[in-house]
């Protein structure tokens, strides 16, 4: 009698056991929120502070399906745009998948982000290992017919890497203009992160090897990716924050590996967007998922 | 008093020896990603001087044909892209009627370039980025010579390291690997214009 007691509790703490292994991924520091499949939205709730004169923008990643979730993510930064008004996007590649016909710029761009479009808010795009080459001349990506550029807004440089293809004269170009920077932050966008915890992908490690030595030597301050289909905000690393936003379009549930070490922060139960503001020397951000529920949000000051 | 002074001093020496050794990591690791081709032998120089011929050759038949394609702006439609891609494609086959399978890639270049990958892709640290290049979803690529990559297939991420050491090439053409196979490819156009089988150690 005992040993069946004996049992069914083992068998219990099994099934708990493998039931708590599958789960997915909760967002770091307890604050688990939206469910993936919840399609009712939550009361928009902003972090930001909203100062006069501020640098303004959003950023999304890995968006191009096509999908009707992708469109209920720009559905909701529209949304956001009513309570901060977003001058500009930048977009972390694979802006297009599976296809570059006329009809694939509509559905996979132009359809689901309108909205924005009519309200003259800018795209910056940069390229993913599922974009072709010709992405660069489309209007609407404003990438000045280069694969990788930069553009200023405010005290902020924004450069745009295709880390697809980082030959040698395009680390000679970002050292040279990183060389004779003269804004106060550094934000780097490029596809593929150098540190991330999703199981997928992870971190780019020879990718890193060539660009983190130069962001170190020119004191580039944020570094902004997709490619895995999960939020994350990594730890600084050597003083650098960087973040993995590429589930704009596309989402792996529970791919995030908590294990790493890496993270500060992380979501991979829905798609989400992010916001951004910089006003002087402090970077403000927040993260938001489909559904319109703040997943991470806080503050980064430049020394 | 004196003892606290030792102390200090040799905390400040052990401080700069740490960021001096990595600055110098840090150097030395951005050197190597900026580092001119490794040529190896006048023979290794040769072969690279005749790829590079072979290139520009493709570069002026590419600059001709380009010619009758429509012009493309920096501020193109999607339609407009469309219809430079398909006409480019379509001038670049038709001028190559007879391309075969190592015209770029001849005996003494692919040589060189299969001892340069088998350097490259050694050691523990590489096979992480070998995993990641046979990982790529290339369904419905044929590696085929003068015939387009499929557009929906993914594209390999082409490792900085790698790119550094292999014959350098002008904007218009790109390295790509699809599994073992190293591909030459046309970047605006996508046209295979050569490709190497098995290349990948």
């Amino acid at each position: 009698m005992r040993r069946t007691h004996i049992h069914h509790f083992l068998f219990a703490f099994l099934i708990s056991a493998i039931v708590f292994i599958a789960a997915p991924a909760q967002t770091q520091n307890g604050n688990s929120t939206a469910a993936a499949k919840s399609h009712a939205s939550a009361p928009l709730k902003l972090t930001l502070p909203m100062k006069d004169g501020s640098v303004k923008f959003a950023v999304i990643g890995d968006t191009g399906s096509g999908t009707e979730q992708q469109r209920e993510v720009g559905d909701m930064m529209i949304k956001y745009h009513s309570l901060f008004p977003f001058e500009f996007v930048l977009m972390m590649g694979d802006n297009l998948y599976g296809g570059e016909a006329p009809a694939d710029f509509e559905k996979k761009f132009s359809a689901p982000y309108k909205a924005l479009l009519d309200q003259k808010v800018k795209f910056y795009a940069t390229l993913g290992n599922h974009d072709q080459a010709l992405q660069v001349n489309y209007t609407n990506f404003n990438m000045d017919g280069k694969e990788y550029y930069k553009f200023k807004k405010g005290n902020i440089a924004f450069y745009s890497l295709n880390s697809n293809y980082m030959e040698t004269k395009q680390v000679k170009w970002l050292e040279d203009e990183l060389g004779r920077e003269t804004a106060e932050w550094k934000v780097m966008f490029f596809h593929h992160p150098p540190y991330s915890s999703a199981k997928k992908h992870g971190s780019d490690g020879q990718l890193r090897e060539v660009v983190e030595p130069i962001f170190l030597k020119y004191g580039v301050n944020v570094v902004l990716s997709g490619h895995d289909h999960v939020y994350e905000r990594i730890k600084p690393q050597k003083g650098i924050y960087y973040f993995v936003s590429g589930a704009g379009g596309k989402l792996r549930t529970g791919d995030i590996d908590g294990r790493s070490g890496l993270t500060e922060k992380s979501y991979d139960r829905d798609m989400h967007f992010m916001l951004f503001e910089v006003a002087g020397n402090e970077m403000y951000f927040q993260a938001i998922s489909r559904t319109g529920e703040t997943i991470d949000s806080g503050v980064i000051t430049r020394k | 008093m004196m003892k606290k002074k030792r102390y200090v001093f040799l905390w400040l020496l052990v401080c700069t020896l740490i960021w001096g050794s990595s600055v110098a990591l840090a150097q030395k690791t951005q050197n190597a990603a900026l580092a001119e081709p490794v040529v190896v032998s006048p023979a290794d120089k040769a072969a690279i001087e005749s790829f590079e011929k072979q290139v520009k050759g493709y570069i002026a038949l590419r600059n001709k044909v380009r010619e009758n394609a429509p012009k493309l702006s920096k501020e193109s439609t999607p339609e407009q892209i469309h219809a430079y891609r398909t006409a480019l494609e379509l001038s670049l086959r038709n001028a190559r009627p007879n391309a075969k399978r190592g015209e770029f890639f001849q005996p003494t270049t692919a040589d060189f370039i299969r001892r340069t990958l088998k350097t490259e892709f050694q050691g523990k640290d590489r096979q992480e980025l070998r995993e990641q290049i046979f990982e790529t979803e290339t369904q419905g690529v044929v590696v085929r010579v003068n015939y387009p990559y499929a557009q929906s297939a993914e594209l390999s991420e082409m490792p900085a390291t790698l790119l550094a050491k292999l014959p350098q090439l002008p904007k218009e053409l790109r390295y790509r690997f699809v599994g073992r196979n190293m591909l030459l490819v046309d970047r605006e156009s996508d046209v295979i214009i050569d490709f190497m089988p098995d290349a990948l150690p």
